[in-house]
């Protein structure tokens, strides 16, 4: 502590994880990262067509090629705190375009799965799972959107749950299976109060 | 562009009926049966006169190479200005068909008596043009190249007036050259049907095994006492991952039983005379102190002769370094680098021998194979053609200190690692730490070791082999040694081979790890021996320093230690880094700018194994044409003595560096006289004689001045 007296907290932090890493935080966690996402992620060359697709990166800090070098090495730690885990849209670019056929996409689902494992999860992830379990919808419809819906000449509502109420119980079933919504409520009740 | 051309043609028209008016007559000597030298212009050969000399200037587009940065019909008008010239034209391309075409047309149409083409390089199309200039109807150096592409255009791409000034000069300057051009005969020699290959490598073996199957009496010479060369050294080799052994020891088997190949091994060449078609090579044969089943019957021991049984070897008291396995394993003074050695034929290293005798006597009176007392041999062969095979040497990777080599004990070089994952190495093929026989849990390749490197102390080129090396080391280390795990530190991994990519792939999935980042220094743990490896891993942003067992550096190689002897043996040229010199890189890889002397394998540059063969047979076709053609033809750039004035005091022999010179007595007189065939018309002679006797041809004294004067004079003399 004392090498950076007087600086921020925050920027101490910063600088202990820019030191040398002398060893390999979780040998198998490439093995893990692997088995959840069915990919093969050890293969990567770093080429970084991913983070040169990906629509995040350019508005971000989200960098995707980092995540795949940390699943390479097994930086286990490093990858499941960095908040920017949390910056992909899914929106598949990277798993279309890697020449080595790896999907990276499925990389970042397996650390964000991974994370929730230790309850490292923004609060508005967790706001989603609320609003899918009572809703059926991670973004319920609303008025706006029933009355452009009505312009368009569709029902107001989509034909899921929310024009089939009675399937429900079904979805807060399967929810409730992984305890998804008693910890969400849990962790947001500790974050939030 | 249409009327640009139809204003060219009439000019031309013009231009030669304003000829045809001038002179008719003149034009009929100029059909030039091969007149004999007028004595007063001391010039030999068939010439014009100056004045009868009628020029065809052809100025060459090279698409838009030459016409996008120069005004093409300025320089053209400016070339009709010139005198002798009697005709102008220009092309797209020159040295196409129909460009050429142009060429034969105009020189009949026009009587013209020689040729100018401004286009490129002589050494790209001079010969094309020369072929043109003869389908004309004109001896083929009657022409004259003006370079206005790689010296003009080229490099004066921004500046059109200038470029197109500086090709009217060329043009002015080639035509006065081409005015007093003479027909030149080239000389044919005939070519022994023998050929040399030095460095019995695979790249010589190879290159021998063709000779020798085209039918080529062929004189394999290596330096050490077996051959097979670095490729015997390796354990497995990438991407197939043959057994290197496996691969080689049948063609070391046929190379040792081929009745076209004298192998002679433990030899060196020593000097070499002549040129193409007759090579007088000196061969010292060093002191072996042990004689082959063949020296022994030549002495008249019959049945006699080392068998390679080894019994000598046994009783050997000394003991030494055995450098085939880089000093890690130890050898007596009487050896054998390893058990399939071809010939099976033992050596004295005479620098450790004692002279006990204890070999002799286990020899025994009936074989009678070791001699004391031997001496250097020497051999005189004469061979039509050769190639040099001389391969490489690794770096001494100590002299870049950061990576402790030859400080910490656990850092080895690839070719260390080579002997130590070998099955017939000195630990069985299972690599383990010098500094406590154990075996390694992780491991660092350092690529790049001394290769890229512009400080001086390393090597400025890419070595092309040590990243697919490092890459079958990782695999071997996985292979043969669970739960180790090599790290492999690289800047680019260079696997641009056939099936090398895949073999990236493959290792990579077998687990090795990929650090991108060049090792900047390594530190020993004094207590454990273990390593440190500092670097950068570029791809997350962050130093590294990584603990591993052992080090690998995959060092650069560089020319064998013997290269700069024998290439200076042979009059070949090298590189900064002291590689042989090709004639071209892409159009002559194979020879050299000595006419006969090929290259073959890394001497020429580094190569893996599937280029070093391929260039070896390269080399062994271009070696065999000259032999299967029976005669090479010279260039008749030699120099000639006019005799009158030669005063023999006999300087230039001793100048001339191709020992092309020597004084006769001629008509009661000294004088010197030329061996044509040694020549090479560099011009030394002709240059330093005092007395202005030495003519050379195509570069005679007066086609010089009157370059100079056309350069110094300028515009329309």
């Amino acid at each position: 502590m004392a090498r950076t007296k007087g600086y921020p907290e925050a920027l101490e932090k910063k600088l202990h994880d820019q030191r040398y890493y002398r060893e390999d935080s979780s040998p198998d966690f490439t093995k893990r990262v692997e088995g959840i996402s069915r990919t093969i992620a050890h293969m990567c060359f770093q080429c970084g067509t991913c983070t040169g697709s990906c629509p995040s990166a350019p508005r971000s800090t989200y960098r995707i090629r980092k995540f795949m070098r940390r699943a390479v090495l097994g930086l286990e730690n490093e990858a499941l705190t960095d908040p920017d885990l949390w910056l992909c849209t899914t929106c598949y670019s990277c798993t279309d375009r890697c020449p080595r056929d790896i999907a990276p996409t499925d990389v970042i689902m397996a650390m964000r799965n991974m994370a929730f494992t230790h309850d490292i999860v923004p609060v508005n992830f967790l706001k989603t799972v609320t609003a899918i379990y009572s809703s059926g919808h991670g973004v319920p419809n609303n008025d706006v959107n029933r009355a452009a819906r009505e312009r368009l000449g569709l029902t107001r509502d989509p034909p899921t749950t929310h024009m089939y109420p009675e399937y429900m119980p079904g979805i807060r079933k399967i929810l409730d299976h992984y305890h998804l919504k008693a910890n969400a409520d849990r962790i947001i009740k500790e974050r939030e109060g | 562009m249409v009327e640009k051309k139809k204003a060219t043609t009439k000019k031309t028209e013009t231009k030669k009926q304003d000829t045809k008016k001038e002179a008719p007559v003149k034009q009929e000597v100029k059909k030039q049966a091969p007149a004999p030298a007028a004595k007063s212009v001391a010039a030999p050969g068939v010439t014009t006169k100056p004045e009868d000399a009628r020029i065809g200037v052809f100025i060459c587009h090279c698409g838009t190479n030459i016409a996008g940065s120069m005004d093409i019909p300025a320089v053209q008008e400016y070339a009709k200005t010139l005198p002798h010239v009697a005709y102008v034209d220009n092309y797209k391309y020159m040295c196409s068909m129909p460009g050429q075409t142009v060429i034969n047309k105009a020189i009949k149409d026009n009587k013209l008596t020689g040729v100018v083409v401004a286009a490129c390089s002589p050494r790209l199309h001079e010969p094309t043009f020369r072929t043109a200039t003869k389908e004309g109807g004109l001896n083929p150096f009657r022409f004259e190249m003006a370079n206005i592409r790689e010296q003009n255009s080229w490099v004066h791409m921004h500046d059109r007036e200038g470029s197109t000034d500086k090709a009217k000069d060329a043009i002015r300057i080639a035509v006065a050259k081409a005015a007093l051009l003479q027909d030149l005969f080239p000389k044919t020699v005939p070519v022994e049907k023998a050929a040399m290959v030095v460095g019995a490598g695979v790249a010589g073996m190879q290159a021998a095994l063709d000779l020798a199957a085209a039918g080529i009496k062929t004189y394999l010479i290596e330096s050490t006492p077996s051959i097979g060369g670095r490729m015997s050294q390796l354990d497995k080799t990438f991407p197939t991952l043959d057994c290197s052994q496996c691969i080689l020891t049948p063609k070391m088997v046929d190379v040792g039983r081929s009745k076209e190949i004298e192998l002679m091994t433990y030899s060196e060449v020593d000097n070499v005379e002549g040129y193409i078609g007759n090579f007088d090579v000196t061969i010292r044969k060093k002191a072996r102190g042990v004689l082959t089943p063949a020296e022994a019957e030549a002495r008249g021991i019959v049945g006699g002769g080392c068998n390679g049984c080894g019994d000598c070897e046994a009783v050997c008291p000394v003991i030494k370094p055995n450098v085939f396995e880089i000093g890690m394993k130890p050898r007596k003074a009487i050896y054998i680098n390893h058990p399939q050695v071809v010939p099976l034929i033992y050596t004295i290293d005479f620098d450790s021998c004692v002279k006990c005798g204890l070999c002799v006597t286990a020899c025994g009176p009936e074989k009678k194979a070791i001699d004391l007392e031997s001496k250097d041999e020497f051999i005189k062969v004469k061979v039509g053609t050769a190639i040099l095979a001389t391969g490489f040497d690794i770096f001494p990777i100590e002299k870049k200190e950061e990576w402790g080599y030859k400080r910490f004990e656990n850092v080895i070089t690839s070719l260390e690692f080579e002997r130590l994952i070998c099955a017939s190495g000195p630990t069985g093929g299972y690599p383990i730490r010098p500094s406590d026989g154990e075996k390694p849990k992780k491991v660092a390749f350092v690529l790049c070791a001394g290769s890229r490197d512009n400080t001086g102390v390393g090597k400025p080129y890419c070595s092309r082999f040590c990243c697919m090396y490092s890459l079958k080391h990782a695999h071997q280390l996985v292979e043969k040694m669970p739960g180790c795990i090599p790290y492999i530190f690289y800047m680019d991994i260079r696997s641009f081979g056939k099936a090398y990519e895949e073999f990236y792939y493959r290792i990579q999935d077998e687990g090795a790890k990929f650090i991108r980042g060049r090792v900047a220094n390594i530190l020993e743990d004094p207590k454990t021996k273990n390593l440190h490896v500092y670097a950068d891993d570029t791809l997350l942003d962050r130093p590294v320093d990584m603990e591993v067992d052992m080090v690998v550096l995959a060092a650069a190689i560089q020319p064998a230690a013997d290269t700069e002897r024998t290439r200076r043996l042979f009059g070949v040229s090298c590189t900064g880094d002291g590689w042989l010199q090709e004639a071209h890189p892409k159009l002559n890889p194979c020879g050299t700018t000595t006419a006969g002397v090929f290259l073959a394998g890394v001497c020429q540059g580094p190569k893996d194994i599937p280029d070093t063969v391929a260039s070896a047979e390269g080399a062994a076709s271009a070696a065999s044409i000259p032999i299967h053609k029976g005669e090479v033809e010279l260039e008749p750039y030699f120099a000639t003595c006019i005799e009158e004035r030669c005063a023999g005091c006999g300087m230039c022999v001793n100048l001339c560096p191709y020992t092309a010179l020597s004084l006769v007595e001629k008509d009661g007189r000294t004088v010197m006289q030329v061996t044509e065939a040694k020549c090479k018309g560099c011009g030394t002679c002709g240059g330093f004689c005092p007395g202005g006797a030495i003519w050379m041809n195509h570069f005679a004294t007066p086609q010089i001045v009157a370059q100079i004067d056309a350069f110094l004079l300028g515009g329309e003399q």
